[in-house]
């Protein structure tokens, strides 16, 4: 009798089990439904650009969608809303204009620094908002939009730190992501600390509550997300770098290039870009919003 | 072709350093897995049912944790439960008994091997439990597990890489050569060079486990 009712609590659990499983999937199902139906229908009430065929964006609307490759933990750039489980952000948000403009569905994947230039290369993506910084090596590599961000290098501490600035950096354990511009710039301009490298930034601020390393450094913005978790860090320093946000094209596909480059300007001349920056940046650090002015060739120039 | 000797020739510091942390890594590692596998395993085959359970619960709890996420525990976790701990410590410790777990299941299968009747009859010749396993049973077990030692040995080579993209940041092979990946964006020819590496480690196992294998395997 007991075994009896042990099987039939068993097999009880089993089905709970599996029809939460069913649920979680059909609430993703849902989730992702309505999100791109709304984005689709934006698109869809306005006249779709037509493009020669052969193009890229004659290639995406065939196709009805644009993989793009976004951060998913650098809030507010890109990152998964806890809440709702959507990926949101400025890059996303920018990404969102894009395949508006194509009248296709955008689909966010995420890429992290160390994958998203093979990711391109390879055709995993169609497109990469990842907060990444325009760079002569990368350009080698792909093709960039013009800039549509500038953010600025900083460094993050504990509140209760005696670092001020990159100069007080020697031989302390300073943690960026692997594969980012500031590894190098930490190797030129702060040649005796230890660097700590990882995947993601949100190990770096793991590392740092955790006391496993001494500072971070990248960009403002994405230590203001970290400022906006944990308010008793604190951002020193001055300004190390100037670091001009692009988006990641493959390589030689100069029709798309322009294409991004217009559609990013367009947003930037019409007040869409003042709203997105309001919304993910603008509130969070008291500054005033600033379409870069900088060139393509600008950003390159530097470095 | 040319690039893959250009990226070896101008990244050797780099790649090589990052074999040394790994082959570091991996020998402390390795004493660690003997070691407590060891232990482990006699907890497991003793005469007294708590520490058959202490063995149980030490192999059920590092056999069914993966890799990265023991990883993540025993630093980030520590760490925050105000235990500092060194990135070195927890690398070591987390694939030394990580792996040790898989040696404990090893040797117990090579002593069930051996079998009962030799433990009853050394008992009755007068040797007490310890040296009854230290002298009769457990020399035979090792020769017995040997290739499956072996095998560990070169899962555990190969699971070194997973500490390297940790986020303990060890500068191991595999810690570098994403690395220089990111510099050169090389991917291939760069992992190529990794792979080789690891290869250069499993390979010399292997070649110590045939030797071991032919000097003391039991013909039976």
């Amino acid at each position: 009798m007991t075994k009896i009712k042990l099987w039939r609590a068993l097999i009880a659990m089993a089905l709970a089990v599996a029809a939460l499983a069913m649920a979680a999937c059909g609430d993703d199902d849902d989730d992702d439904g309505g999100g791109n139906g709304g984005g689709g229908g934006g698109g869809q009430t306005e006249e779709a650009q037509q493009f020669p065929a052969g193009s890229t964006m004659a290639k995406l609307q065939d196709r009805g969608e644009i993989t793009i490759g976004v951060k998913y933990d650098v809030p507010p750039f890109g990152f998964k809303n806890p809440q709702s489980g959507e990926i949101e952000g400025f890059d996303v948000d920018m990404g969102k204009l894009i395949a508006e403009e194509l009248g296709v569905e955008p689909k966010f994947v995420e890429a992290i620094s160390d994958n998203r230039i093979p990711f391109l290369q390879q055709g995993e993506v169609d497109l990469i908002l990842s907060t990444m910084t325009i760079n002569q090596e990368r350009d080698m590599e792909i093709e960039f939009s013009e800039p549509y961000y500038i953010a600025r290098g900083r460094i993050l501490v504990p509140g209760d730190s005696d670092i001020k600035g990159i100069e007080d950096l020697a031989g302390k354990r300073v943690c960026t992501a692997l594969g980012s511009t500031y590894e190098e710039t930490l190797r030129e301009e702060a040649p005796d600390a230890d660097l700590k490298l990882v995947d993601t930034y949100s190990e770096c601020l793991e590392l740092l509550q955790n006391g496993a390393i001494d500072a971070i450094s990248t960009d403002d913005v994405i230590l203001t997300g970290m400022i906006i978790q944990d308010d008793t860090l604190k951002m020193v320093g001055d300004e190390l770098t100037t670091e001009p946000y692009g988006a990641g094209i493959k390589e030689g596909d100069k029709e798309f290039q322009t294409f991004v480059s217009d559609t990013l300007e367009a947003a930037q001349a019409d007040g869409r870009w003042d709203d997105t920056y309001q919304k993910w940046v603008g509130q969070y650090i008291n500054k005033q919003a600033q379409p870069p002015e900088m060139t393509l060739q600008e950003a390159l120039a530097l470095g | 072709m040319t690039e893959l000797w250009e990226v070896l020739s101008e990244h050797f510091p780099e790649l090589s350093s990052g074999f040394w942390v790994t082959v570091r890594l991996v020998a402390i590692s390795f004493v660690i897995a003997m070691v407590v596998g060891t232990a482990v395993a006699a907890l497991r085959i003793a005469p007294l049912k708590p520490l058959n359970w202490v063995g149980a619960v030490f192999v059920e709890i590092f056999r069914n944790t993966p890799l990265l996420v023991l990883l993540f525990i025993s630093f980030a976790g520590l760490r925050r439960a105000g235990v500092p701990i060194d990135a070195w410590v927890a690398g070591t410790a987390s694939l030394g008994l990580y792996t040790a777990a898989y040696v404990a299941e090893a040797l117990r299968s090579g002593v069930f091997a051996v079998g009962k009747g030799q433990i009853e009859a050394s008992l009755s010749l007068g040797l007490d439990y310890p040296r009854t396993m230290r002298y009769i049973i457990l020399p035979q077990a090792f020769r017995t597990v040997i290739p499956h030692l072996g095998s560990l040995t070169i899962a555990m080579i190969k699971n070194s890489a997973i500490v390297g993209v940790s986020l303990l940041a060890l500068p191991d092979l595999l810690h570098q050569a994403r690395l220089v990946n990111s510099r050169t964006f090389a991917t291939n020819e760069t992992f190529f060079w990794a792979a080789v590496g690891y290869l250069i480690l499993t390979l010399i196992a292997t070649v110590v486990v045939r030797r071991l294998e032919v000097r003391y395997a039991i013909h039976r």
